[in-house]
């Protein structure tokens, strides 16, 4: 077996093996069964469940308006003749003013429910009061029609109709999850491939693997195999979704958040998948670079910090961008290729960008990617042997 | 080329969390050996360094000259044909340095070749056939040890006896007589005045011991280099 494969093969095998790595994979798979079947679990700690007989002391011209607005409201609750555990007392018509007695205390959101419909049932009292006719009722609830118009592109001065679609829930959700899992398992990784190659350095094991093997090489070998362990760890976790989606009757969650695919999602979903691929790749292959800097344990974070900076400040743009997809600093930031897998997906969920701004981004990063794994692998080999500490010093001396 | 080479560094560097089989077999497939050969070596090793019963282990839980001796079985796992040790003797008690002597001188006998970095001139003399002195980066002294015995000239007298030779400190040739417990120790410049010392001598009477001896590395050492050697 050749060199590369054998320090490749220890990597990779010792870490699928860890504790952090089967308990981080297996959490968030659990994690995510949770989440498909969030409805049944609310479900089950929802008292809201057993419907509420609620007694109501009013007329019956009251009654006739009430009883469908409540219904309309929260299904939840019955109106009863008798034997109810909470009686609604009119206490005066005009204007409407109320009282509910219970035999025990009930959810705020029933409370909040029956307020509603009790406002919707003054409401429909006032204007009958005000002798509306049917049609001036009809007008006062009328939504105002407005046509959104976008300056069509030919640049002929003309307007047409711009696209009236909202962000869709699905594809945000999709978004939010690739670029948070995205941000865990990167802050995860990196840390874990400069803790390998700065504990490399600190305890002198260095010097008997350079004696046997390139600096470069070795080098390498580590980064591929822990790009190999996370991409197998996003690859186990989209599985286990995948069975917990299948496995979870989701109808119920899908209908009650409006979750929905649409034409993007898929573009979304592969896009997603790409970037988190770069983006960890990226990211991994500097903090090598960095760990390559550190010679004691003790300044492990410190030497991490440009790395933990620069996808926090990505991560903040993805998330903090949603309300603002298509503004101009989300499209500058995106081209920046340390914010690029996080903030590029961010422009998908504005439906008209293209593949273009997704192509040239993947093209960054796939050219970051290749000057950063030179210049990890210059930087290596000059400083795997440096006893001294701290990105300036290593730098001055390898510039010597 | 590297393949053919095994190197012991100074300080001991093994990865503390993987085990001597692991860490083992990890270094012996980068010098190119199947895992299976090198079990087999591996085994080999251990049961010549009498620690068996380790190969399991992690290395972080092994005493500081178990670990030495696993890192030197890393180095000379792929029988190498040309091994460098750093201090390999660092660390032992006088039993394990005499095992890794052994292994040492027959991996010399099998063909290798030893480049050996010690500060310890008892070892030198025993193991090594050339030898190379450096102070602060410059060569002192390089050659066959016994070449550079001869050419420096001196020899050691060494003295066990009743009678008081203390007039021998006078005598022409002698450079230096000190006392170490009941022997005298005398230097002298050149060998051709041992004949006189000893004429002198034994027309005392009986002496216990009369020895004749070839300088020490020692004694080279700190000749050569000039000041006190920390």
């Amino acid at each position: 077996m050749n060199k590369f494969m054998t320090t490749f093969n220890l990597t990779f095998f010792s870490k699928i093996k860890a504790k952090s790595f089967i308990f981080t994979t297996l959490i968030i798979i659990a994690g995510m069964f949770i989440a498909f079947n969030l409805d049944k679990i609310i479900n089950l700690f929802n008292s809201d469940d057993e419907a509420l007989m609620l007694e109501v002391d009013a007329e019956e011209s009251f009654l006739t308006v009430f009883e469908p607005t409540l219904a309309s409201f929260d299904d939840t609750i019955e109106i009863v003749d008798s034997d109810g555990s909470a009686t609604l007392e009119i206490v005066s018509t005009e204007p409407l003013q109320a009282e509910i007695r219970m035999d025990e205390e009930i959810s705020d959101t029933r409370e909040q429910n029956i307020q509603l419909a009790l406002n919707e049932t003054n409401r429909a009292y006032v204007l009958q009061t005000l002798n509306l006719s049917e049609a001036e009722i009809s007008q006062m609830y009328e939504e105002v029609p407005v046509d959104f118009l976008v300056a069509s592109e030919e640049g002929s001065g003309g307007f047409e109709a711009a696209d009236a679609d909202e962000t869709n829930i699905l594809n945000m959700v999709i978004f939010y999850f690739s670029v948070i899992l995205m941000f865990i398992i990167l802050i995860s990784y990196a840390s874990q491939i400069a803790t390998e190659i700065a504990n490399e350095k600190s305890s002198r094991v260095i010097e008997m693997i350079v004696s046997s093997i390139r600096p470069t090489q070795h080098l390498m070998a580590k980064i591929f195999a822990m790009i190999a362990v996370s991409v197998l760890q996003i690859v186990l976790i989209t599985i286990g979704g995948l069975i917990a989606f299948y496995f979870s009757d989701t109808t119920e969650l899908l209908d009650q958040f409006g979750l929905e695919a649409n034409d993007q999602t898929l573009k979304i979903i592969i896009y997603c998948i790409i970037f988190v691929i770069l983006g960890l790749i990226l990211y991994l292959s500097v903090s090598a670079m960095l760990g390559s800097f550190i010679n004691r344990m003790e300044d492990l974070q410190q030497g991490l910090m440009p790395v933990t900076f620069l996808s926090m400040i990505g991560y903040f743009i993805a998330l903090g961008g949603i309300s603002f997809a298509d503004n101009i600093a989300v499209t500058i930031t995106s081209y920046f290729p340390f914010f690029t897998p996080f903030v590029m997906p961010l422009r998908l969920l504005v439906n008209d960008t293209g593949h273009a701004p997704m192509i040239i981004g993947i093209v960054i990063m796939i050219i970051t990617i290749i000057i950063t794994l030179l210049l990890a692998g210059y930087i290596y080999k000059r400083s795997v042997l440096s006893t001294e500490s701290g990105i300036m010093k290593n730098i001055k001396r390898i510039r010597k | 080329m590297t393949d053919s080479i095994g190197y012991l560094p100074e300080e001991r560097g093994l990865h503390p969390k993987l085990t001597v089989f692991e860490q083992i077999i990890y270094l012996a497939e980068l010098k190119g050996m199947s895992k299976k050969d090198a079990n087999s070596a591996l085994d080999y090793w251990l049961d010549r360094f009498k620690v068996t019963e380790n190969k399991f282990k992690k290395i972080e839980k092994l005493s500081k000259g178990n670990q030495q001796k696993i890192q030197l079985i890393a180095s000379i796992i792929h029988n190498p044909k040309l091994i460098i040790l750093d201090e390999p003797f660092s660390g032992l008690d006088p039993i394990n340095v005499e095992m890794l002597k052994d292994a040492v001188k027959d991996l010399n006998q099998q063909g290798s070749t030893i480049i050996f970095s010690t500060h310890r001139m008892e070892h030198v003399e025993e193991l090594c056939e050339e030898l190379c002195i450096l102070d602060r980066g410059k060569q002192i002294v390089s050659g066959n040890i016994d070449q550079i015995k001869q050419d420096f000239g001196q020899k050691e007298i060494i003295i066990e006896g009743e009678h008081d030779i203390s007039f021998i400190k006078d005598m022409p040739g002698v450079l230096e007589m000190k006392q170490v417990r009941h022997k005298s120790v005398i230097k002298i410049a050149e060998e051709k005045y041992a004949e006189e010392i000893y004429n002198r001598v034994t027309a005392l009477g009986f002496f216990k011991r009369f020895q004749i001896n070839e300088p020490s590395l020692n004694d080279i050492f700190i000749s050569k280099v000039g000041r006190d050697y920390e």
